[in-house]
């Protein structure tokens, strides 16, 4: 079991253990136990939620968020929204202005072609 | 000078005539990118010649400049601002910003927003429900990819008007405190995420194109940060707004319920299921209910249709199964109030 894995299976402990105790109270259903029902089904669901909790924290700090901030983070994303995360953190849109980015990805671009010979744009040296 | 030395200081002089043109096209390639990017910056925006106008557009929502890469803490800001809640960019980079991806998630921008005792409210794709926000006195918080020649770009952006006359969109957008941009490129930029907007709001204001559903989805996943009197307050706002949709009818008597308020959450669970009979939860609930309130006789009819109507496998079924046993083992008749409701 890699480091990642343990931090992962121990910290999902954790978040089952607190989810769980808040969903304990038999007989009456709450309102977020009614709307968690109507999309998903049951405590297989908690233990999914919980796993993907721990894996979104453990991606936030891969990414370079601190691990406290990446805890508390974790946790305020609802199940849906952490389902969302775990698969495609990489991939969603951050709005972030990637103005350095354009700015690289067009000047490799040229780069690549001057020097490949495509283009000559510069022949008169 | 023989031909083997002739062939080098041929080689050396192709090798120089390289060396600088590479160092010309470097030069040439930053300056142009520069420009590109910087007409990029600039595309679709009208300047600041448009002059500020009460009628079209939200004056008073505050204004943070984004340093770079930081759009979605600056965005978020200014909506938590005109929410009520003061804040800064700084505070709220640590909740939002991933160094890693440079950016800022959707997701993380709402639960931001929910932590800080906030709805966070996403609206329907449309521009004209945008527009019925903004009447309604909220700016909205938007996606748009501001990139070109398929390369993504993705920003948060405010909007705080729109002036239907000139058919223009007027933001709070990176370091410009109005951003001008005609109607249609802001629907371009804007159509790349999906039309992603959200609002941002007290708890006990909704939206003006929320649905009874989509509000009590928003404060359920809000009410963790919330305070009891707000919590109430948003119920009462809810009834108040949809009194006849189920969820709030449900949501509201879970909530008295869980107050101890047994007869306002009766009345409740009543009331939602003329509106809809078949509710298992607010037919458990009532059963449950009825059985605190002393009326036995009562909560077993209740709880015997709300196992009939579960279905096998459902979440709720344990719940049902548990209710049904206790209005049994109960047994007796009702007590006199009962009958008065």
């Amino acid at each position: 079991m890699s480091f990642r894995q343990t931090t992962v299976a121990i910290t999902a402990a954790c978040f089952l253990a607190l989810g769980l105790q808040s969903t304990a109270s038999a007989g009456v259903i709450g309102t977020q136990a009614y709307l968690a029902a109507e999309a998903r089904a049951g405590q297989l669901a908690d233990i999914s939620a919980a796993l993907s909790r721990a894996d979104v924290q453990a991606q936030l700090v891969s990414l370079g968020v601190s691990p406290a901030d990446a805890l508390t983070r974790a946790a305020a994303l609802s199940d849906a929204e952490l389902a969302q995360v775990a698969h495609e953190i990489q991939t969603l849109p951050a709005g972030g202005d990637g103005l350095l980015a354009v700015i690289g990805i067009v000047f490799v671009v040229l780069l690549i072609l001057e020097l490949t010979g495509v283009t000559d744009i510069f022949k008169k040296v | 000078m023989s031909p083997i030395s002739s062939r080098r200081s041929d080689q050396i002089i192709v090798a120089t005539t390289r060396v600088r043109a590479l160092v010309r096209t470097l030069v040439a390639a930053t300056a142009q990118a520069t420009a590109l990017a910087t007409l990029l910056a600039g595309c679709g925006t009208l300047g600041p010649g448009i002059p500020e106008d009460p009628r079209h557009e939200l004056t008073a929502v505050p204004f943070f400049p984004q340093t770079i890469h930081q759009c979605g803490p600056a965005a978020l800001a200014t909506v938590l601002g005109a929410s009520g809640v003061a804040t800064t960019p700084e505070q709220l980079a640590p909740l939002v910003y991933i160094p890693g991806r440079r950016g800022s998630l959707q997701v993380e921008m709402l639960a931001a927003a929910r932590s800080h005792g906030r709805l966070a409210y996403v609206l329907e794709p449309r521009f004209a429900d945008l527009q019925l926000e903004l009447t309604a006195g909220k700016p909205v918080l938007v996606l748009q990819d501001l990139g070109a020649l398929g390369i993504r770009r993705w920003h948060f952006a405010v909007v705080v008007g729109y002036d239907p006359g000139r058919d223009l969109v007027i933001l709070r957008s990176g370091t410009e405190r109005r951003q001008v941009e005609a109607r249609d490129w802001f629907l371009r930029s804007w159509q790349a995420g999906g039309n992603w907007a959200a609002v941002i709001t007290p708890p006990d204001d909704p939206p003006a194109t929320a649905t009874g559903d989509g509000f009590i989805r928003a404060l359920s996943a809000a009410e963790r940060y919330l305070s009891p009197p707000v919590i109430d307050a948003a119920h009462a706002a809810a009834l108040d707004r949809w009194p006849g949709v189920p969820l709030v009818l449900l949501a509201n008597g879970n909530r008295a319920y869980a107050q101890g308020n047994i007869a306002g959450a009766i009345a409740r669970y009543r009331e939602l299921l003329v509106a809809e009979p078949g509710n298992v939860a607010g037919r458990n609930n009532l059963a449950s209910a009825l059985l605190d309130a002393g009326c036995p006789q009562s909560a077993l009819v209740e709880a015997r249709q709300a196992a009939a109507l579960v279905q096998d496998g459902s979440p709720l079924a344990t719940a049902v199964q548990d209710t049904l046993a206790k209005a049994t083992a109960a047994g007796g008749s009702d007590a006199s109030t009962c009958r008065a409701e």
